[in-house]
């Protein structure tokens, strides 16, 4: 398993419509946790219309880059729940019994988890 | 001794011929699996169980023969022995085999190959739908069917867990077994059994049939109900009695007796799926006459109950299936009710006119080991703090507390206790839960949730608050910071965070109030810079003016933005540094550089609950109950019920003015301190017990928190033998001078 590394960006809560419509940076990938909650590793700036929105610089998660191979043989067994059929997509649920998030395009994908189970996540996928 | 190969049973080897099951080679060996009792020889009851390869209660039937498997005997009475119990030294447990899992989907999954199987399978593939087929006979044994439906399956490779959108449950019948006096002596095979030990080549003797007679098996079929079967350990002849008068006994000398008496839908997995797109099919879905109600002999042979014991529980009240079968045990054992259930519910029928419904089934149908149960299950995953690896290097002693791993102490609490009271020291309080809540109704959202006022602090100020449920409750505690008109942070204990935070959630919602919610637990690390020279330490790196007590401010430290938060649990002078995780290590180590030649020292956990508990704290979850209400907790000063609403109001406006016997309560003592959870006597009895004890290095004697359940609250009581006077904390600086200094 490749080493897991921190991922820094902005963390962003504001309305659900807010963020339909935000701005983020050119190139970024924009992490849905919620409706009203996303996160954006690398993101610098953000423009979003909402008087009371929050945005915080994250560095809270830890993730890696795997490939469409690497996510089948490490990852993949340990999921119980079924794959989102569309790319790109977020997924989130217990790997490997420990809370984590896939980020799925066609030839890749994003592991990451919250920097606190780093630790369990690395050692229970090996 | 011929064979193609040797099994050792009981210490001693036996042959086996080709295609030969363990139970098979056994009985061509002339033993009996088990100790007796009706061989079936298909699964269904409990009657072949044995030790195979240190593993108990594997039934031999199933079992393949091959070279070198060692079969160990169930003792006729009792339960075999936990052989990891059973060893010297219980703290080093035997190597365990990892049982691999695997996981698939199918869209139909059919269980049992047989004829109805194979039918709904076809069915199933004509309509365009892909099948899986499991059967046993091919390795592939369904043993349980959870919601999903999951279909959890054992196979030589391990276990496989199947979500399937539909389950056809095609597993047919089992045959009965016979109840009656003399039904445990060895020499009994049911029909099915017979053809299989005839074609297998295993001498049954002088055989006779009761009942249908199996095809193709020398045997004499004798006529008549079955009334008995006599013998010494194993069976010398069978009595039976005319059908049609039921006079008239009939003795038969036979060394096997066949038994063809009926069947019974083999519906376990079907029974323990209701509510799920589960059906049966076939056999597995009949609905089979029952068996003549028993009148003597053993019932269910897995949990020894016999017909005398099913009349005992009726006669006590127990008179309904599920009643009886947890007053007597049976169908609890090996076969679940295989071998039982029919002969249960004929004689519950004859007595209440009614036939029950056969009970319910719950996984596993088969016996599994604990390591096919296990099998994919994780063990909660505890969390780290960014601070983990450098706790652990200064040698401290790590725990689980709360969801997380936390030094317990780093090897001398007492100096840790000292570095706090007297110099300066730090605390990994990053398992804190915190809360980022904005918005234009964020204010009124705090006033209803939180029972003190929240409107009237100001921004860079903070206050203490409980956190109650509508009984008026405390769930936890924490603070409010005001970071802005419409922005505070909510802080709450480490193992509360994650409930507070759906708590929190969920008023939002149901409410319907504009309010952001950021939980930043795992996003943000804190230390605790704690004791008198704190202060001083901050001055040092970055922070010329402090906070005064209750004030937050957000400032660089070593370089490392912090929100910088003046608070004490500790009952010092105190500052808790939030920052960035990815930024902690760094900090720490910059604060134990800067505070060296003031003396600092980390300190764990073990310090800090005496340090609070000088202080009176109280910790939610330990001096807490499920219903402690603020009066019990002598906490009414943090509650404002001169506010129009908050949650818990209402329950604390009606039960204020009652009567109550609770109370928290510090004691003191002299000498050393109780065991936590000491009972606390008065006039002998016990009125209430210890929830918090520490030997107080700072005051030389005893100090506890403790619960009072007797009034009126004594003013001495006695504790560990000792007395033990009740005072009001804190017991410690109650002016609180040091953590405002």
């Amino acid at each position: 398993m490749r080493a897991l590394e921190t991922l820094s960006g902005l963390r962003v809560v504001a309305s659900p419509e807010a963020l339909d419509g935000a701005r983020w940076s050119e190139g970024t990938i924009v992490l849905r946790f919620a409706p009203d909650d996303a996160f954006v590793p690398g993101a610098a700036e953000i423009q979003v219309t909402d008087d009371h929105v929050i945005v915080v610089r994250e560095s809270g998660f830890v993730g890696a880059w795997l490939t469409a191979d690497q996510l089948a043989e490490w990852v993949l067994p340990h999921i119980e729940w079924p794959m989102p059929e569309g790319r790109p997509a977020l997924a989130q649920g217990l790997i490997a019994g420990v809370p984590a998030k896939l980020w799925l395009d066609d030839d890749r994908a994003l592991l990451l988890c919250a920097a606190a189970y780093a630790y369990e996540l690395a050692d229970r996928l090996g | 001794m011929t064979g193609v190969g040797r099994i050792v049973l009981d210490g001693r080897p036996i042959p086996y011929e080709a295609g030969d099951s363990v139970a098979v080679a056994v009985m061509r060996a002339g033993e009996h699996p088990h100790h007796g009792g009706t061989i079936c020889l298909a699964g269904d009851c409990g009657n072949c169980v044995a030790e195979v390869d240190g593993v108990a209660y594997v039934r031999t039937c199933q079992t393949p023969a091959r070279p070198g498997l060692v079969i160990q005997r169930h003792p006729a009475v009792g339960a075999p022995p936990l052989r990891a119990a059973a060893q010297i030294d219980v703290t080093n447990p035997p190597p365990t085999r990892h049982i691999p899992v695997q996981r698939s989907e199918a869209e139909v999954v059919v269980i049992g190959a047989g004829e109805s199987g194979t039918a709904a399978a076809a069915g199933a593939r004509r309509m365009g739908r892909s099948v899986t087929v499991l059967d046993a006979r091919d390795g592939m044994e369904a043993v349980a069917i959870y919601a999903g439906p999951t279909v959890i399956v054992r196979t030589p490779d391990g276990m496989l867990h199947i979500h399937a959108e539909e389950v056809v449950v095609a597993t047919g019948a089992a045959e009965l077994h016979p109840v009656c006096p003399g039904n445990s002596l060895v020499g009994l095979v049911t029909a099915r059994a017979a053809e299989q030990l005839h074609t297998a080549g295993v001498d049954l003797g002088v055989a006779v049939a009761i009942g249908s007679a199996p095809g193709g098996v020398p045997c004499t079929p004798v006529a008549g109900s079955l009334r008995r079967i006599e013998g010494d350990g194993r069976v010398s002849a069978v009595v039976t009695v005319d059908d049609d008068d039921g006079d008239g006994e009939r003795t038969t000398a036979c060394d096997t007796v066949i038994l063809g008496l009926g069947r019974a839908a083999r519906d376990v997995l079907s029974r323990m799926a209701e509510d799920l797109p589960v059906s049966a099919v076939g056999p597995a879905a009949e609905s089979f006459p029952l068996p003549a109600a028993p009148t003597a002999g053993t019932v269910c042979p897995c949990s020894r109950v016999n017909v005398e014991d099913l009349a005992s529980v009726w006669e006590r009240g127990f008179q309904e299936l599920e009643l009886v079968k947890r007053a007597t045990l049976a169908g609890t054992g090996t076969c679940q009710g295989s071998v039982c259930l029919p002969h249960v519910r004929a004689w519950i029928a004859e007595r209440s006119g009614e036939i029950p419904e056969p009970f319910t089934a719950r996984p596993a149908s088969r016996q599994i080991t604990l390591a096919e149960a296990a099998a994919g299950v994780h063990v909660d995953a505890f969390r780290r703090t960014a601070l983990h690896d450098e706790h652990v290097a200064l040698g401290a002693r790590m725990d689980r507390f709360g969801g997380w791993w936390r030094p317990w102490h780093y090897g001398d609490h007492v100096a840790e206790y000292w570095a706090v009271r007297e110099g300066v020291s730090l605390g990994d309080v990053s398992t804190l839960g915190k809360l980022l809540v904005s918005g234009p109704d964020v204010v009124e959202f705090l006033e209803r949730l939180y029972p003190m006022g929240v409107a009237d602090i100001r921004v860079g100020r903070s206050r203490y608050a409980l956190l109650l449920d509508e009984g008026g409750h405390l769930i936890d505690d924490g603070m409010i910071l005001r970071e802005a008109e419409t922005r505070f942070v909510l802080t709450f204990t480490s193992a509360g965070a994650g409930h507070a935070e759906m708590w929190v959630r969920d008023w939002i919602d149901t409410w319907g109030l504009r309010v952001h919610v950021l939980d930043r637990t795992m996003s943000l690390a804190a230390i605790n810079v704690t004791g008198p020279l704190a202060g001083r330490l901050l001055e040092r790196i970055g922070l010329p003016s402090p906070p005064h007590f209750l004030q937050h401010v957000h400032a660089d430290i070593c370089g490392v933005p912090c929100h910088v938060m003046r608070l004490s649990f500790t009952g010092e002078m105190s500052f808790e540094l939030h920052h960035p995780v990815d930024r902690s290590v760094e900090l720490w180590r910059a604060l134990l550089a800067h505070g060296r030649d003031l003396g600092i020292a980390p300190h764990g956990l073990q310090a800090l609950q005496g340090l609070r508990l000088e202080k009176g704290h109280v910790i939610v979850g330990m001096d807490t109950e499920l219903d402690s209400t603020p009066r019990r907790l002598g906490m009414e000063w943090a509650v404002r019920m001169d506010k129009a609403d908050f949650v818990g109001r209402n329950a604390l406006a009606r039960t204020g003015g009652l009567p109550d016997q609770r109370r928290l309560v510090g004691l003191t003592m002299p000498g050393s301190a109780p065991t936590e959870g000491s009972p606390i006597r008065s006039d002998r009895e016990i009125v209430g017990q210890v929830s918090s004890s520490f030997t107080s290095p700072v005051l030389g004697h005893a100090v506890m928190l403790g619960w009072l359940r007797r009034t009126p609250f004594p003013d001495t009581v006695e504790v560990d033998g000792r007395p033990a006077s009740v005072v009001k904390p804190p017991f410690y600086d109650p002016e609180g001078s040091r953590a405002r200094a």
